[in-house]
């Protein structure tokens, strides 16, 4: 490593420490940039008070009689009007699709509930003509997880992409996209992931059929006419 | 330093290639010997496990859990009876849960070291692959023993399991373990200290953790990052509380936190600790406890979704468990560690030189089974 | 010549010379470790300690242009079936083909519901010896190698078929 590199992680990683990611997620060489990464987990580590898990209980907003479920649409509703969509039964969320980002990011963003992980995107088929999405976010700061789930017809499929907060999503989104045909909005390459770019169908959507050949192979099960 | 341009490359690795671990493809783009981008193209073992799901009962899954990771079959029989018990409210009693622990454990230990093993494969190192192979198969006769399978067992049943322990098996076991720690040194300084190995290794494809948080890396993966976070320990499932044990976490022994010799570190101290939970599991298994006692005549479980999670070889193992009340559910979904782990590739191995690809891909222990169930 | 005379049927050439190659070519044939799912670990541990499918004579190779065996371990998948059949006519002649496990034989467990399984390897390129199970063991698969080692053997590679 050359000695203005060296310089030039130093001073990221000082800003950093001081809470402005800006200047390491700028830098153009991704080579560095993962270096200065990796040298500020390393500061990190040797501050002692800055851990990834604190206590559930030291937060003084999330009270224990109350469900999270509770909690989170409390703290949204302070910041979005109407979100909601239908009755809530307490043990998830419905909202509707039109604000998704950006309650997404609140609650990402947010200190209080700060759900840093996406931990699972679902597909589902409600049947007649609706589709949902489903996601599980969980904190690994607080601990605490809620369930998010969002309807759509099956004629516009449309929900906006969360793939630009949780860089995980970006896959989970394409592989809803390719079994259920839900169109992720501003996803940066929203592709079938899992079958072949030609495939025809949404195979988990309940009422689908296979398709008859594939390039001239035969799919489905029943053995007539294979030879 | 100066950076000279070439003309764009663009590489092509797989679907058949020795170091991709099954069938992979990865689009590699590269300038002169620098990767630019990865594009993994994934999906050439897409064996439509969650169609499946909805069309069988609920007892009827576990061999397809099977038959996604089947280099950790145990572990992911026991995420889905727990993700089912849990929807059905059922305990099972501690003899069942001693044993379920000590078989998850056992297999945590088989699957590293095949991970290790074949990691040193893709870096050349043909020895250490065929001792850890060599010990594997040992712990596959405990398996077999057992259950009478080597790779698939089809052995954790919901509300229980499919046979008790053989005569015999805990001295077996114990046996097993007497002869086997001293070996996990040995094969820490075959290949952990090997000068090549370390070479190829350390300061390599650097994973730093919020990135591996973001990118929703689990497991040894994250750990090696420096994040302490194990579910056995932070979201206890079955009877883990009751353990002692350690959880180790990347620590840039030879190189920085995140590194590729750290996530092979972290696999082979891991090696260790589960010796210890299958030690005192062993010692603290109840003697009597009938395992098929609690298992429901029938498997229906009530109207509602549950998602749980449970701690793999690879990492978070959940799944997404949605019942209308029947016998066959309605919407089942895996989510899989190795696929998250996955996508990470092309973030943390931008910059490398192509020959580091494969010990980056090598390092994060993916199985492509799980991968594209 | 009196030792030879009268000891062998016509051809007798051809005939030995036929033999002497199928021989040669069945103490060694080197396979293509093609493995696409949980077989091939079974068909890994065939090939590492405890099983040494070498002391048989059979070695892995990695490239399909030095394999004269192709084992085909594991599920095909739609996506996969084109390049099996690709990397099949890579192989040199002769080649021969030992579908592994069922899911190479007919689809396996996934024979009713996956869409996007193969079913059967035969579909798309001719397979010599089927191996059952799921997974089989080391021990069967082999069994089936020797099978065709044994297939081999029999093989007159000289003499044209006819019919
Ligand atoms: S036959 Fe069984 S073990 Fe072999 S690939 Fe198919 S499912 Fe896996």
């Amino acid at each position: 490593m050359s000695e203005d590199i060296q310089l030039l992680i130093d001073d990221v990683v000082a800003k950093a420490l001081a809470g402005d990611m800006d200047p390491i997620n700028n830098i153009e060489d991704r080579v560095t940039r993962s270096k200065a990464k990796a040298a500020l987990v390393k500061a990190k580590r040797s501050q002692p008070k800055t851990e990834i898990k604190s206590n559930a209980s030291e937060n003084s907003d999330v009270k224990a009689k109350d469900t999270i479920e509770q909690v989170v649409i409390a703290s949204l509703s302070k910041n979005f009007s109407n979100f909601l969509d239908g009755e809530q039964n307490g043990e998830w969320i419905q909202i509707k699709a039109e604000n998704w980002f950006e309650i997404a990011k609140h609650l990402k963003e947010n200190e209080n509930l700060y759900f840093d992980s996406l931990q699972c995107n679902t597909g589902f088929d409600l049947e007649g003509g609706m589709l949902e999405s489903r996601y599980n976010l969980h904190s690994m700061k607080h601990l605490h997880a809620i369930e998010i789930r969002i309807k759509v017809s099956i004629e516009n499929p449309d929900i906006p992409s969360v793939e630009s907060l949780w860089r995980v999503a970006d896959w989970f989104e394409r592989e809803t996209y390719d079994m259920f045909g839900i169109n992720f909005t501003g996803h940066r390459d929203l592709r079938r992931i899992l079958l072949p770019e030609d495939w025809e169908g949404w195979p988990l959507r309940k009422n689908y059929e296979e398709q008859e050949t594939y390039h001239g192979i035969v799919v489905p099960k029943v053995k007539e006419g294979w030879e | 330093m100066g950076v000279v341009h070439g003309q764009e490359m663009v590489l092509n690795i797989g679907p058949q290639h020795p170091a991709t671990h099954g069938v992979l493809r990865l689009q590699v783009k590269t300038d002169g010997e620098v990767i630019s981008e990865i594009t993994p193209y994934l999906g050439y073992l897409h064996r439509c496990f969650e169609k499946h799901c909805e069309n069988v009962t609920y007892e009827q899954v576990i061999p397809f859990t099977d038959r996604c990771d089947y280099l950790a079959s145990m572990t992911m029989n026991f995420g889905y009876v727990v993700a089912v018990e849990k929807l059905m409210d059922i305990k099972v009693n501690d003899r069942v849960q001693h044993i379920r622990v000590i078989m998850a454990e056992l297999q945590r230990i088989a699957s590293h070291l095949l991970a290790t093993g074949v990691f040193g494969l893709d870096l050349g190192a043909f020895t250490p692959f065929l001792h850890m192979l060599r010990d594997r198969e040992r712990i596959i006769d405990l398996f077999e023993m057992t259950c009478g399978a080597r790779l698939l067992y089809n052995y954790m049943w919901v509300g229980g399991l499919s046979h008790d322990l053989p005569k015999g098996f805990v001295e077996a076991t114990l046996n097993f373990l007497d002869y086997f720690e001293p070996k996990i040194d040995e094969f820490e300084n075959l290949l952990g200290h090997n000068k090549i190995f370390v070479e190829r290794t350390a300061d390599i494809g650097i994973m730093p953790a919020e990135v591996a948080i973001n990118f929703g890396v689990t497991g040894p993966n994250l750990r090696a990052s420096g994040v302490n976070w194990d579910l056995r320990k932070d979201d206890p499932y079955s009877i883990y509380d009751k353990f002692d044990f350690n959880v180790p976490v990347g620590q840039g022994i030879k190189g920085t936190v995140g590194d590729s010799w750290d996530r092979f570190y972290v696999r082979l101290q891991e090696i260790r600790e589960s010796v210890k939970i299958v030690r005192q599991a062993l010692d603290q298994l109840p003697k009597d406890g009938d395992v098929h006692q609690s298992m429901p005549k029938k498997i229906r479980p009530p109207k509602g979704s549950i998602y749980s999670r449970t701690e793999s070889p690879r990492g978070d193992l959940g799944y997404y468990i949605e019942s209308d009340g029947s016998d066959t559910p309605s919407r089942l979904k895996m989510r899989s560690p190795a696929f998250t782990a996955l996508g990470v590739l092309d973030e943390i191995a931008g910059g490398w030189l192509m020959s580091d690809v494969l010990a980056i891909l090598g390092s994060l222990d993916i199985v492509l089974g799980e991968i594209d169930r | 010549m009196g030792l030879l005379e009268n000891r062998f049927d016509d051809n007798i050439v051809v005939e030995k010379l036929d033999k002497l190659l199928s021989w040669a070519r069945s103490t060694s044939p080197w396979f293509f470790q093609f493995g696409t799912a949980c077989c091939a670990i079974e068909m890994m541990a065939a090939a590492a300690s405890r099983h040494d499918l070498m002391r048989i004579g059979i070695i892995p190779r990695s490239s399909p242009r030095q394999a004269d065996v192709m084992i085909v371990a594991g599920t095909v998948t739609m996506k996969m079936a084109l390049r099996v059949k690709k990397l099949y006519e890579q192989m040199a002649d002769p080649k021969y083909v030992v579908a592994m496990g069922s899911c190479a034989t007919s689809g396996g467990p996934y024979w009713q519901h996956g869409y996007h399984v193969l079913k059967g390897v035969d579909l798309v390129i001719p397979v010599d010896v089927y191996v059952p199970g799921c997974p089989p063991r080391p021990e069967a698969l082999i069994e089936g190698l020797l099978k065709l080692q044994e297939q081999i053997l029999e093989g007159r590679p000289l003499t044209r078929k006819t019919g």
